[in-house]
């Protein structure tokens, strides 16, 4: 199968920092991704419950079962392409799950487990400050500062940046096929996941500013004022 | 071994124009899938979206033109003449065909996002075109030396 009406019929994503508001709405993106077949739902639908590790349940759940879980999963996408962008995010997870755990001592190094082919070499150089990745991850070294100062949000935008970037560039690889359908509900996914924690923070912003607001003498009084008019 | 020959001849007299056929048919429909994706992310501009789609269809009129150069009284022998040459130019019309039909559906697919760049997305399409246009001349002309 071709998908050459649907890959035209997805909007532009602006760069993550770029991005005000989502192009589509999930249900827009839906109705367009009609056009799949069930098959190709299915990958999609799998794909995206790994990649953004939506399923609530899950989390519950030991890290080791979670491991399994996940590779269980991944043996089910038929895109070798698909499987790579998904591994590489779960194994980004595992290294700042170590990062988080080694910071706040949770755990040794002989109990920690992870995805991926950074695991090992995190428990062998558990007390080394990158845990000895420094040269074939430079970018892990932008973010660990980020991590010790409890920048988590920050850190998770630029982390949710590079992976976007990294989705775009293989959507551009592998133009009108199943894998650009994917990759391009991945960046959205991303895209949407970081407008929500911007309007997080400007909704706690604007709870800080009204309660501020609520607590000055004269408007508390213009307040009460208009209730006793009322009543 | 004559009438494999001859039969070889007939099609070289029709691959030009039914390959050319083949090869449109598949890149028009390439592009045509994307304008019509186009048409529902856009708001202007549908007309040259379907105008695109249609660029792959030339290969078929190149075709139809070489077939008629090569039409002649078949015989024993201009017939693998004519086979070498029908066969090899309608190979190259239909190929053209295909390709042109997935750089017009990428031409699309960028210059909805940035309509400025329309002209410049179309590029490569017409470069295809020109290869197509090569295979087509040169046809005519090596026909003029195959025997009446």
């Amino acid at each position: 199968m071709t998908y050459y009406t649907l890959v035209t019929a997805l909007p532009h994503l602006p760069p993550l920092p770029q991005c005000k508001e989502l192009p589509i709405s999930r249900i827009a993106l839906d109705r367009r991704l009609s056009m799949l077949s069930d098959a190709d739902r299915q990958q999609l639908q799998q794909a995206e419950r790994l990649y953004h590790q939506g399923d609530v349940s899950l989390q519950s759940l030991p890290d080791q079962t979670l491991v399994r879980d996940w590779q269980q999963q991944l043996q089910q996408l038929e895109s070798p392409l698909i499987r790579e962008r998904i591994q590489l995010k779960l194994e980004w997870q595992t290294l700042l799950a170590a990062l988080r755990y080694r910071q706040q001592g949770r755990i040794g190094p002989e109990h920690f487990s992870g995805f991926g082919r950074w695991t090992g070499q995190i428990r062998r150089h558990w007390h080394e400050p990158l845990f000895g990745l420094d040269t074939a991850l430079p970018f892990l070294a932008e973010l660990q500062p980020l991590l010790l100062k409890g920048h988590s949000g920050e850190l998770e935008q630029q982390l949710n940046a590079w992976l976007w970037k990294d989705l775009l560039f293989i959507e551009r690889s592998v133009q009108f096929t199943l894998d650009t359908v994917i990759c391009f509900v991945l960046r959205w996914g991303l895209t949407e996941k970081h407008l929500k924690s911007d309007a997080v923070q400007a909704l706690e912003a604007f709870q800080h500013l009204t309660s501020q607001l609520l607590n000055t003498p004269a408007i508390t009084q213009h307040i009460e004022s208009a209730f006793e008019d009322l009543s | 071994m004559d009438n494999l020959i001859l039969a070889l001849g007939w099609a070289g007299l029709y691959g030009p124009m039914a390959l050319g056929a083949i090869g449109s048919m598949i890149g028009c429909s390439l592009a045509g899938q994307a304008a019509a994706g186009a048409l529902l992310e856009t708001e202007t501009g549908h007309g040259r979206y379907i105008g695109i789609s249609a660029m792959p269809s030339s290969q078929s009129i190149y075709g139809i033109v070489v077939m008629f150069a090569l039409n002649r009284e078949l015989n024993i022998d201009n017939a693998a003449g004519l086979a070498a040459i029908g066969l090899l130019c309608g190979l190259a019309l239909m190929f053209s065909a295909i390709y042109q039909g997935r750089s017009c559906a990428s031409a699309i697919n960028v210059s909805k996002i940035r309509p400025e760049i329309f002209g410049m997305s179309l590029a490569p399409a017409a470069i295809v075109e020109g290869f197509a246009v090569f295979a087509f001349i040169f046809a005519l002309v090596i026909s003029a030396g195959v025997p009446a």
